[in-house]
């Protein structure tokens, strides 16, 4: 030690050999590389612009799209912004990943159950379904789907089921509930969302009561009732006030000298197939999420439940489900992430979701700041997913655990 | 106490208990839904294997997929303009040998079990498609030869395993890695080497059989299997280094992990690649050799080491704390504790969610058709578009791409069961 000089030691311990200037040297070091590779990264792209004159910058996002978009919710035209037409293309994803969730998940629950039956033969069947569906490329997936739609007749020699549902190359039309006035839906849409609301506080109070008290009070009866006459509240009084219901049932009828389908509802091909393999794909996935889960709780729960005398479906409700939920919420929420940007594949199948607009964009603006764009939406909502995830399981976080 | 020494006859269980009786009874009709949903499933099962038989042998026209035949597996790579001449196709059949070979060896070195059985089922596959039905102008004799001795080439391999010093895991891994650096050279080829360096000159003349072949032709089931094996193989360590950067009180550390993970977690692989194609080359000089290959290589292996890293970190979060601890006051070192005690536990825990990830690396390299790279799943469809007198037999394209991805894909999670069982997940 005698030989090493005091200018080399901190606090009389080599510095090389020091544990915090090691790790603030280590920090130090990884920091540098990764500023400088990102640096580099960006330097050689700015410099490139500049050399090869490639237009950069986002001032195009006022400019004039000029190109129509296959299929949008929001109103949309050609000569709509590029700002707004990414926004359409946004909600386009949006609409895809919310739909997609929420059948995925229905059919992923039933299958995942399914896979639990006593019956062999229908669990080994949903064996079969997971196992060649989650193994196969979801492309390859959305492409069977998507030649088995383009080998339907066209619109004009379509099928006709039940003489009110339209298949057909373009897509599937059926009758449906169609709103009229946009603003009357909208108002009678948030009138019953209150009215849903109430309900939910009503069944609240009501099974709180029921549970201090020991006096039946029906909750889940109450709520509902309270909920359903505040929707047809709602629906009488908006009604009275345009002069017509706010939502009528509308059936699809062929128009015109082409046949063009109008009225009632229709999923365009794109959309009907980027969603069919979407759901089928996630909820393979799903299943086994929710298998494992229902198995992760342990034997004894079940057993005790069923002791206490609870029924087969009242002990999978309110023993098994409740607790498999906890182990089966962040993978789930997971699968969600990767359905949002699965739908990214909407491209290969016709339907335009937000990578395909942009791809389609980067013919006539900066590809670069498109795909900053492009990112930020997807970070976005996949931040939202993780969100929904952390918040629901602080909620069901195990107390005292 | 006569009495007490007398065992009392066993007495059967009644017999609707054993039996194939019983196995009915309890499995089939446990309760009345239990029966109708076994019921209601027995007949779907009957009629979709009556409806599948139907149309498998009867309505489907499965000429298509001979039509396409070997573009399935090596995609545009003995055409004319990637390979005139069309005598090319020996180089990936020269690879595939060596591959069988290295799986000999593994063989040896796992003990038999089930890389035999990978081995043997390869070998034989190879094999048997050289007798398939083609006429010998499409598939020659020479083609046909290559393909059958991959049997020879796997009894190579286990040879030399079983009697020489090669047989050791280590010299099989420096094998695996030379056979990749060979598969890629082969498949490249090269043009003469000239050399000059002052008074030093040098000339390599290449024979003609390996002229360049570039990366762009590239294709088929060999793009998808080459992009898998290698980001695999990186995206494993990359993604160890991500974890336990995450895992780091060094905050400047942790925060890069944390940034990358979640960017390439967040955003979709699709729109990865395609803006690879566009950011990449305006990274480098103009003149730099653009590589689709190349690039596509190292972002499926970015996004793929991004998701790895999560799923090493649940393994490592899963470990008590008091291994590292026991670790630490043995006296290993921080590197050591986390090398020898924290890593091997933390990647055995979490194996089935790392090939569940290998999966998805392989399912995702059917993704790089969106740069221009034609991998089996782009053959079939640009097939189906080229030519639309064989729209009728779309199906059975996709069915046949769908069969290949399932064999490949399922041949993985048996090998990483059978892997669980020998290394005794969840028994320890």
């Amino acid at each position: 030690m005698a030989d090493i000089p005091k200018a080399l030691t901190y606090r009389g311990i080599p510095v090389w050999r020091h544990a915090v200037i090691i790790q603030w040297a280590l920090q130090i070091v990884s920091a540098i590389i990764a500023v400088s590779l990102v640096a580099w990264f960006f330097f050689n792209i700015a410099g490139s612009i500049q050399e090869r004159d490639i237009p950069y910058g986002f001032s195009f996002l006022s400019r004039e799209y000029q190109t129509p978009i296959g299929e949008h919710f929001l109103p949309y035209e050609s000569s709509d912004s590029f700002l707004y037409a990414l926004i359409v293309a946004a909600v386009n994803t949006i609409v895809v990943a919310v739909l997609g969730v929420g059948l995925a998940t229905l059919l992923g629950i039933l299958i995942g159950v399914a896979r639990l039956s006593s019956s062999w033969i229908l669990s080994k069947l949903m064996l079969a379904y997971i196992e060649f569906f989650r193994n196969v490329p979801l492309l390859v997936q959305l492409l069977f789907w998507f030649f088995i739609v383009l080998t339907l007749p066209p619109v004009r020699e379509g099928y006709v089921l039940f003489s009110r549902i339209y298949v057909n190359n373009a897509g599937i039309s059926f009758p449906g509930l169609v709103g009229g006035n946009l603003q009357a839906v909208g108002v009678w849409v948030g009138l019953a969302a209150a009215s849903i609301a109430l309900g939910a506080l009503v069944h609240h109070l009501l099974s709180w009561r029921e549970d201090r008290t020991g006096k039946a009070s029906y909750p889940l009866l109450a709520g509902i009732a309270v909920a359903a006459a505040g929707g047809a509240a709602a629906w009488l009084v908006v009604g009275s006030f345009t002069g017509e219901a706010p939502l009528v049932i509308s059936s699809p009828e062929p128009h015109g000298r082409f046949g063009r389908i109008a009225g009632g509802v229709t999923l365009r091909a794109g959309l009907l197939v980027l969603l069919v393999g979407l759901v089928i794909y996630t909820s393979a996935f799903i299943a086994e999420i929710v298998r494992a889960g229902i198995q992760s709780v342990g034997r004894g729960q079940i057993e005790a439940s069923r002791a206490l005398g609870l029924s087969g479906i009242d002990s999978l409700r309110q023993v098994t489900f409740p607790q498999a939920l906890r182990v089966i919420i962040p993978p789930l929420i997971s699968q969600y992430l990767n359905l949002t940007k699965n739908s990214s594949l909407g491209g290969a199948v016709g339907y335009t979701d937000l990578t395909n607009v942009a791809i389609t964009m980067t013919q006539t603006a900066p590809a670069i700041s498109i795909f900053m764009l492009i990112m930020l939406s997807y970070l976005v909502m996949s931040l939202t997913w993780s969100l929904i995830g952390n918040l629901y399981n602080r909620r069901m976080r195990i107390v005292g655990a | 106490m006569a009495s007490a020494s007398q065992v009392a006859e066993p007495v059967l269980p009644p017999r609707s208990e054993v039996g194939v009786a019983g196995w009915a009874r309890e499995n089939l009709f446990g309760s009345w839904y239990s029966g109708i949903l076994t019921v209601v499933s027995a007949a779907a099962v009957v009629l979709a294997i009556w409806f599948g038989l139907r149309w498998t042998l009867m309505s489907a026209n499965w000429d298509v997929v001979g039509i396409i035949g070997g573009r399935f597996i090596i995609g545009g790579y003995n055409t004319d303009q990637a390979c005139p001449g069309n005598d090319c196709f020996w180089r990936p059949q020269a690879a595939l040998l060596m591959v069988t070979a290295l799986l000999g060896m593994l063989w040896v070195v796992a003990a038999g079990g089930v890389v035999k059985r990978v081995a043997i089922a390869a070998a034989a596959a190879a094999a048997l498609s050289a007798f398939l039905p083609y006429s010998m102008e499409r598939m020659g004799l020479d083609v046909r030869l290559l393909l059958l001795a991959n049997v020879p080439a796997l009894a190579i391999g286990w040879a030399l395993a079983r009697y020489t010093p090669l047989g050791t895991g280590r010299w099989v891994a420096v094998y695996g890695v030379v056979v990749f650096l060979l598969t890629i050279i082969l498949l490249r080829g090269s043009s003469d080497i000239s050399f000059a360096a002052g008074p030093l000159r040098l000339h390599i003349p290449m024979p003609d059989l390996l002229r360049p072949v570039p990366t762009l032709y590239w294709g088929g089931l060999t793009l998808n299997l080459l992009l898998a094996v290698a980001g695999i193989a990186m995206s494993l360590p990359l993604g160890i280094a991500l974890a336990l950067g995450r895992r780091s009180h060094l905050p400047v550390v942790k925060i890069l992990c944390v940034i990358f993970i979640e960017v390439f977690r967040g955003v979709p692989l699709i729109t990865i690649l395609f803006m690879s194609q566009h950011l990449v080359p305006l990274a480098f000089p103009e003149n730099f050799p653009r590589n689709s290959l190349f690039s596509a290589g190292v972002m499926i292996t970015l996004f793929s080491s991004a998701y790895m890293a999560e799923n090493i970190r649940g393994g490592l979060q899963s470990l008590h704390p008091g291994q590292a601890e026991a670790a630490r006051a043995l006296g290993l070192a921080g590197w050591q504790t986390t090398l020898f005690i924290s890593l091997p536990q933390a990647v055995r825990n979490v194996i089935p969610t790392i090939v569940g990830q290998f999966i998805s690396l392989f399912k995702d390299t059917s993704l790089v058709y969106i740069i221009g790279m034609v991998d089996i799943v782009e053959i079939g469809r640009t097939f189906i578009l080229g030519n639309p007198e064989y729209r009728v037999s779309t199906k059975e394209v996709f069915i046949f791409i769908s069969i290949v991805f399932w064999a490949f894909t399922y041949g993985m999670s048996y090998v990483s069961r059978q892997l669980e069982r020998t290394l005794g997940v969840g028994e320890r």
